[in-house]
């Protein structure tokens, strides 16, 4: 394999805008924000109450979450095929092999690790800042707005996190997805489909691209750090 | 004869099994402001935050004008009444204005009034030319202002300051001294924890000093010299209520 002509041949594909390949990356980039979409404010809400509220089950559920943050992603898409496939619980819904389903993993595998970034983020702040929201006549409502907002960095973290996380996952989508090409197939299922066929040129451009999605997540991530972090 | 703003009786306080303040009781009367001095660790800080509703206490009964009052289920109105000044205050990270605007957003105040008033307190504090400012970036002492500016706009019957001078060089701490002078002129009711003299001998300003959880004496800075109710059996015996403060027997001495 020449490595320098795979690669000259994979830019040409995506520069000449391929239409298989920007199906695929459309795919991956509709799949993982919708899912980011769905997931982040009740994950970021529960993780507030997590770090701000004492209620039963408190601990069991920063446990829970904690764990699942090492979760790996094909037994959480093994999970899913089960509920989903024919002769499981959700079965009637028809959803297996769907984007629907590959939305559905995906927010399960971005909900603990928003729920506790933004639990150790809220955690962080100082404990003047809500007394002072509250001295200033602040609802609880406004409260929590606010100490999100303060804690903004530490809760964009979690937000970049959980997106690298799912854009880059590849063992639920191929479980749940099918990697069914022009439908389900996302980047990360064909990398390893395109590579194991011997397509390298096709394997690497997907590659860049994810890259390149990964890279812009970070780079955006460091921008916005960069300009917080300062005191 | 001023009314009275907020009356406490018997104010406990335990961290754990020490107890770190034990104060018969407390009268503030309207219009009035207090330094109240003491060692540090004397209970200053404390008792601030037992009347501001952001630290428990064993307190028998407050009334606050006329009403009474749980401290422990701090009811939103009287948030909206009173108003606390950390130590160091907490600025938001967002310029001086939304900073000052902060509390009258709470409070549904439409923009344009709002903006009136933030404007207003601006120009009181001396902020003017940092109304845009990140609030993070100030000086300690501009930091200051801007929360004494972000309580005063909110315009509350009591403030509870904590030492607002502390650890300022000398000419923040003249300027914040300025504005609270200000502040206890205009009507306010504001209740200062303090070791700096400068506030104790504004005019008008009676002292309350607290003494290892106590509240022992009283100087009046209109006629100094301590008027001594010590915790000694002796001193202590039914002395009625005197303004600033009220002297009962507490049962556990």
């Amino acid at each position: 394999m020449d490595l320098l002509a795979t690669t000259h041949q994979a830019f040409g594909m995506l520069f000449s805008g391929d239409p298989e390949l920007w199906a695929i990356i459309f795919v991956s980039l509709k799949v993982s924000l919708l899912a980011m979409a769905i997931a982040c404010a009740p994950a970021i809400a529960v993780g507030y109450l997590l770090a701000t509220v004492s209620f039963r089950g408190r601990k069991l559920l920063i446990l829970v979450n904690q764990g699942l943050l090492a979760s790996p992603t094909v037994v959480v898409g093994l999970i899913l095929y089960l509920l989903l496939s024919r002769q499981g619980v959700f079965g009637s819904l028809h959803l297996l092999f769907t984007r629907k389903a590959m939305v559905l993993g995906q927010i399960m595998i971005a909900l603990p690790v928003l729920v506790v970034f933004t639990m150790s983020a809220v955690q962080a702040a100082d404990p003047r800042l809500q007394e002072t929201t509250l001295s200033l006549g602040a609802t609880r409502l406004r409260t929590a707005w606010t100490t999100l907002a303060e804690m903004r960095f530490g809760v964009m973290a979690a937000v970049f996190s959980a997106f690298g996380r799912v854009v880059s996952e590849i063992g639920c989508s191929l479980m749940v997805g099918g990697n069914i090409a022009g439908f389900t197939r996302n980047i990360p299922t064909a990398i390893a489909l395109e590579t194991s066929k011997g397509e390298f040129a096709e394997g690497i451009a997907l590659g860049f691209m994810l890259l390149v999605v990964a890279l812009m997540v970070n780079f955006s991530l460091a921008f916005l750090q960069g300009e917080g972090g300062l005191k | 004869m001023n009314e009275p703003l907020f009356v406490i009786e018997r104010i406990q306080k335990q961290f754990g099994a020490r107890l770190v303040l034990d104060i018969a009781g407390l009268v503030l009367h309207a219009g009035r402001s207090y330094a109240l001095t003491g060692d540090n660790g004397a209970g200053k800080t404390t008792l601030l935050r037992i009347m501001a509703g952001l630290e428990s206490a064993q307190v028998a009964r407050a009334l606050y004008r006329g009403q009474t009052v749980d401290l422990g289920a701090y009811p939103e109105w009287l948030r909206r009444d009173v108003i606390y000044v950390h130590h160091h205050p907490y600025l938001f990270r967002a310029s001086v204005k939304d900073n000052i605007g902060y509390g009258l957003k709470a409070r549904g105040t439409p923009r344009r009034e709002r903006e009136r008033l933030v404007h207003e307190s601006v120009q009181w504090a001396r902020l003017d030319h940092l109304l845009a400012s990140p609030a993070q970036k100030l000086s300690a002492g501009e930091k200051q202002r801007v929360a004494l500016a972000r309580a005063r706009v909110l315009k509350p019957r009591l403030f509870l300051l904590d030492e607002p001078t502390a650890n300022l060089d000398a000419e923040a701490r003249q300027q914040t001294v300025d504005l609270i002078r200000d502040l206890c002129d205009a009507n306010g009711t504001a209740l200062i924890a303090c070791h700096d003299q400068a506030i104790m001998q504004l005019p008008g300003v009676r002292r309350l000093h607290l003494q290892a959880g106590h509240i022992e004496a009283r100087w009046d800075a209109v006629a100094p010299g301590p008027e001594s109710i010590g915790r000694s059996p002796g001193a202590m015996a039914a002395r009625p209520l005197i303004e600033g403060l009220q002297w009962q027997p507490v049962a556990n001495d």
